[in-house]
């Protein structure tokens, strides 16, 4: 595993361009999900904003990555960036060695069904449908409606599977609404996790519950991490659960400030 | 699938979708009811205007022609002509006059202001051969309708035969068949006398001079038309002859075909050139002297033609309507489903998958509403009858006088092909119109729309 902050941005923007090596596979082979020199830039009326400052980092199989560092330092950016839902302004982000943004809109679409998995702070499930449902919806968005219905029942075996050991058996058919937060967070777990995706994404996953059911959460998380030997990147403002990833990196105005290497102390 | 699935959830869940099917489903009941009404109409309309017509109509103008002929004033040849076409499956002769119809001894207190409510009534008098009348035109059809407010004939195959109960001066009297309207309005009755009169060129002077006669009504015929039933009296074509002492026998002739549809145009053409040659028309202008019945009442025809389209122009602005209601609701959805885009977008929905979703939803709606409006819609137009007179008894509202158009009841049509072109025009509107918000719906930035809150 290698990450680096980047230093050199500042002078790649003030013209002292210094040409950096993409990431390259180490001992542990190609990284499932990785950043090279990726810039985010937003343009405010005639004011253009960089959010990111040509970042570069790596994320191997098995690995759990903690993004943490004050407000506005660019860590959901980096986060949005690195799970396809915005498009960094320069640099690759490479998807099991692929440079995603090269590839067509369907392939990128068919990267975040398949090989991503999402768990908002906001939950974002889906209000019309049940439990059952929001966790099938990857299925349903993959499959033809032929091909939905032959797998059907493995579908929902799977799906079913999943919300069961969550502690959800008896709220399949509850709706978002009539769930409290932990069983919305453990039902979008559960949905992240129906594809079993290499990389899991996770933005404050915690930051919207209670202490005690924010950790019931991450039990599961980090249990199914481990079960599943999942790439798992989480954006935290809590540096107890920085502690418990076993890589954490600080972010600050738009670049990679340190790279622990280790769990940050506390 | 989730297109598939998303869509009918979204259409079930959110009551609003009701409107739009709602909507959809109205604006095809209505077109399709008015439309079948419509065709019903003119159908009936066309029937009633070729009613005292027949398929061709040769009309030949008397006068002397360029080589010095005159077309001849017996219409024997020129039957004999048409006949031997074996095209033509029937034709008779008319002999057409105008005149005033006055009730015996009432005449002197007549009110010269009106030609229909005075004592007097202007009338087009018809003189027929009766069997060939009978092939040739509907009169048999006319003569056998249940009179509103006549009386029928003695006898459909001897229609001037003497009513019953005649005294023995007036059976010797030539008879008349009038037409219903006309008989109710002048107060008419079987076997009453009535006076026609008119006015004829004189041959030795060249002035008119007037001629009157007594008829007796041997009862009444309904076509069904309204100028012909107010203004028509039926005569055997010698005692018109006889009353107008003309030398001329016949005005016009008229022609049944075995297959009108297949043929009328190419018999009408063929008699034109065919009765030319042979001078039995004036020639100069065939297209007048000659004519399918289309051809005659080509402009009222086209009327209510234009008039079917007009309705049915001004009804497909209620479809508009009903698409843009489905354009508002979904263009509504969009802006509330943001989120759900951008969780979609996020879990790996193309936008292509989104815009589809976005118009299966209208799909469904235009397809519910259509079905429906077209089920309603057929109902009704085959029902139309049945509802006006339950809606009259329930409601004590007459919406549909028949006295005014001399129905028995409203004709409707319903035509399959137009019932499918209204439901696929409805489809076709409401997908044009559900693009829009689909396409943008489509463009939404993941990220843009999962921050909407």
């Amino acid at each position: 595993m290698s990450s680096s902050a980047d230093p050199a941005a500042g002078r790649e923007r003030s013209g002292e361009a210094q040409v950096q090596a993409p990431p390259v596979a180490d001992a542990r082979g190609t990284p499932v999900l990785a950043a090279d020199r990726v810039r985010k830039s937003f343009r405010i009326g005639d004011r253009e904003l960089e959010i990111l400052h040509g970042v570069t980092m790596e994320l191997h199989r098995g690995e759990v990555l903690a993004v943490t560092g004050p407000s506005g330092a660019g860590k959901s950016t980096l986060l949005h960036t690195l799970g396809l839902l915005e498009r960094p302004s320069e640099g690759r982000v490479l998807i099991e060695g692929r440079s995603a943004w090269e590839l067509s809109l369907n392939e990128r679409a068919a990267l975040r069904n398949r090989r991503i998995g999402f768990v908002f702070q906001f939950y974002h499930l889906l209000p019309e449908l049940t439990a059952l449902e929001n966790v099938l919806l990857p299925g349903m968005i993959s499959d033809s409606v032929l091909l939905y219905r032959r797998r059907r029942k493995r579908a929902h075996q799977t799906a079913e599977d999943l919300l069961e050991r969550f502690g959800l058996a008896d709220r399949m058919t509850h709706r978002p609404p009539q769930l409290s937060g932990g069983e919305r967070q453990r039902v979008a777990l559960a949905r992240a996790l129906f594809h079993d995706p290499p990389i899991l994404i996770a933005d404050e996953p915690t930051g919207n519950l209670d202490t005690a059911t924010g950790e019931r959460v991450l039990e599961l998380l980090f249990a199914e991490q481990e079960r599943r030997n999942l790439s798992l990147i989480l954006v935290t403002h809590d540096e107890r659960l920085a502690a418990r990833c076993q890589r954490a990196l600080y972010m600050e105005d738009g670049q990679i400030g340190m790279d622990s290497g280790s769990p940050i102390p506390t | 699938m989730f297109r598939l699935f998303l869509s009918l959830r979204y259409l079930r869940r959110r009551r609003t979708n009701l409107i739009g099917v709602l909507g959809v489903g109205v604006a095809v009941w209505a077109l399709i009811t008015i439309l079948s009404i419509m065709t019903g109409f003119l159908e009936q309309a066309r029937a009633m205007m070729r009613g005292s017509l027949s398929d061709v109509l040769v009309l030949p103008l008397q006068v002397e022609r360029p080589d010095g002929r005159t077309p001849p004033l017996d219409p024997e040849p020129l039957l004999a002509a048409v006949r031997e076409d074996a095209r033509v499956a029937a034709a008779a002769p008319h002999l057409v006059w105008f005149g005033l119809l006055s009730q015996v001894g009432r005449a002197s207190t007549g009110v010269w202001s009106s030609s229909q409510y005075g004592h007097y009534a202007g009338v087009k008098m018809v003189g027929i051969d009766v069997e060939d009348e009978m092939e040739a035109t509907e009169l048999r059809a006319s003569l056998e309708r249940e009179p509103r407010y006549g009386s029928s004939v003695r006898d459909v195959d001897d229609p001037f035969g003497p009513p019953p109960g005649l005294l023995p001066h007036v059976a010797q009297l030539p008879r008349i068949v009038v037409g219903d309207q006309l008989f109710q309005v002048h107060n008419l009755a079987r076997g009453r006398e009535v006076e026609l009169m008119t006015a004829v060129p004189d041959g030795d002077t060249g002035d008119w001079r007037t001629v009157r006669r007594t008829f007796v009504v041997a009862g009444s015929f309904r076509s069904g038309e309204n100028d012909t039933d107010m203004q028509r009296v039926y005569l055997r074509r010698p005692d018109l002859v006889e009353f107008l002492g003309e030398t001329r026998q016949y005005s016009e002739v008229l022609v049944r075909l075995q297959d009108y549809a297949r043929d009328g145009e190419a018999v009408r053409d063929d008699l034109r050139e065919r009765l030319g040659a042979a001078g039995l028309i004036h020639g100069e202008d065939p297209t007048l002297e000659v004519q399918t019945w289309e051809d005659y009442r080509g402009v009222l025809l086209r009327a209510i033609q234009n008039e079917r389209v007009m309705m049915g122009i001004m009804l497909s602005l209620v479809l508009l309507v009903a698409s843009f209601t489905i354009f508002a609701l979904l263009s509504m959805m969009v802006h509330e489903k943001r989120r759900d885009v951008g969780i979609l977008s996020a879990i790996g929905a193309t936008p292509h998958g989104v815009r589809s979703m976005f118009l299966l939803i209208a799909f469904w709606e235009a397809a519910i509403g259509s079905l429906l409006g077209a089920a309603v819609g057929a109902w009704t137009a085959t029902n139309i009858d049945r509802i006006e007179l339950w809606l009259q008894k329930n409601l004590g509202v007459e919406i549909f006088d028949r006295d005014v158009y001399l129905l028995d009841h409203i004709p409707s049509v319903v035509e399959p092909w137009r019932v499918a072109a209204v439901v696929a025009g409805a489809f076709l509107s409401a997908l044009a119109f559900a693009a829009i918000p689909a396409w943008k719906a489509s463009r939404l930035e993941p990220l843009e729309a999962l921050r909407y809150e």
